[in-house]
């Protein structure tokens, strides 16, 4: 699995979200799944998705899936 | 590691919850972060009682859970920086096994198996004479510290 479905596939995950929704256009608070909590459990998964430990900024910068894709690159991941 | 118990007085400290509602009397061992255990004195005096119910008299699940949750709580508040900060519940799943009666002691166990910015996995079970009365997986969180990490929006405050 390439590193762009690993991607979209934790954001379906995350939010048990049914494959007619377009991950691309989520944003926090877009959908009631991608709340507070929603928020949290993304971020842990992509942590141990891709072995990484965020800081607190890009956390909370991480507002939308394609803001997700551009802080991602700081952590060596490209998508 | 650090284990230490907390009496009446001492555990208020660490649980902000209050009369009716503080539902621990006694902190038996704690190590902050990992677990605590302890538990409840239930006698007749209970406020809830008499009218739960007027013809068989039993603690109400929904307090049962109330006092698995406070008890985790204490697991993670008794953590450095963190005493006194108030939780909020925030996903239960619990299951009952058996009523809890007047003149019983419930015994209380609640372990954490997550905590990360803000945000507390855990379990808990109840019990009276080793018997389990009720059972539940828990997330709670300090929502002084999970809104730290939260994007611009609605629930920010």
């Amino acid at each position: 699995m390439s590193n762009i479905e690993k991607y979209k596939q934790a954001f379906v995950e995350s939010f048990s979200l049914s494959s007619d929704v377009n991950v691309q256009e989520l944003a926090y608070q877009s959908i009631a799944e991608w709340d507070s909590v929603g928020h949290m459990g993304l971020i842990a998964n992509l942590e141990e998705v891709f072995d990484i430990m965020m800081d607190m900024e890009d956390i909370i910068d991480f507002g939308s899936y394609e803001i997700g894709i551009d802080i991602l690159k700081k952590y060596q991941v490209d998508l | 590691m650090e284990k230490f118990s907390l009496d009446c007085t001492e555990l208020q400290e660490y649980q902000p919850n209050r009369y009716p509602f503080l539902m621990i009397d006694h902190v038996e061992e704690v190590v902050p972060g990992k677990y605590a255990f302890g538990h409840k004195n239930l006698t007749f005096n209970e406020w809830y009682f008499p009218e739960h119910f007027p013809e068989g008299h039993n603690m109400p699940g929904a307090l049962q859970l109330e006092a698995l949750a406070q008890m985790l709580t204490v697991a993670i508040t008794t953590q450095e920086g963190l005493k006194g900060k108030v939780t909020h519940a925030l996903q239960h799943l619990v299951r009952f096994k058996r009523e809890i009666l007047p003149g019983e002691r419930l015994d209380i166990h609640a372990e954490v198996l997550s905590w990360k910015r803000g945000i507390c996995k855990g379990k808990g079970t109840a019990s009276v004479n080793g018997e389990v009365a009720c059972e539940a997986e828990m997330m709670i969180t300090i929502p002084e510290i999970l809104e730290q990490y939260l994007p611009p929006g609605k629930d920010k405050k």
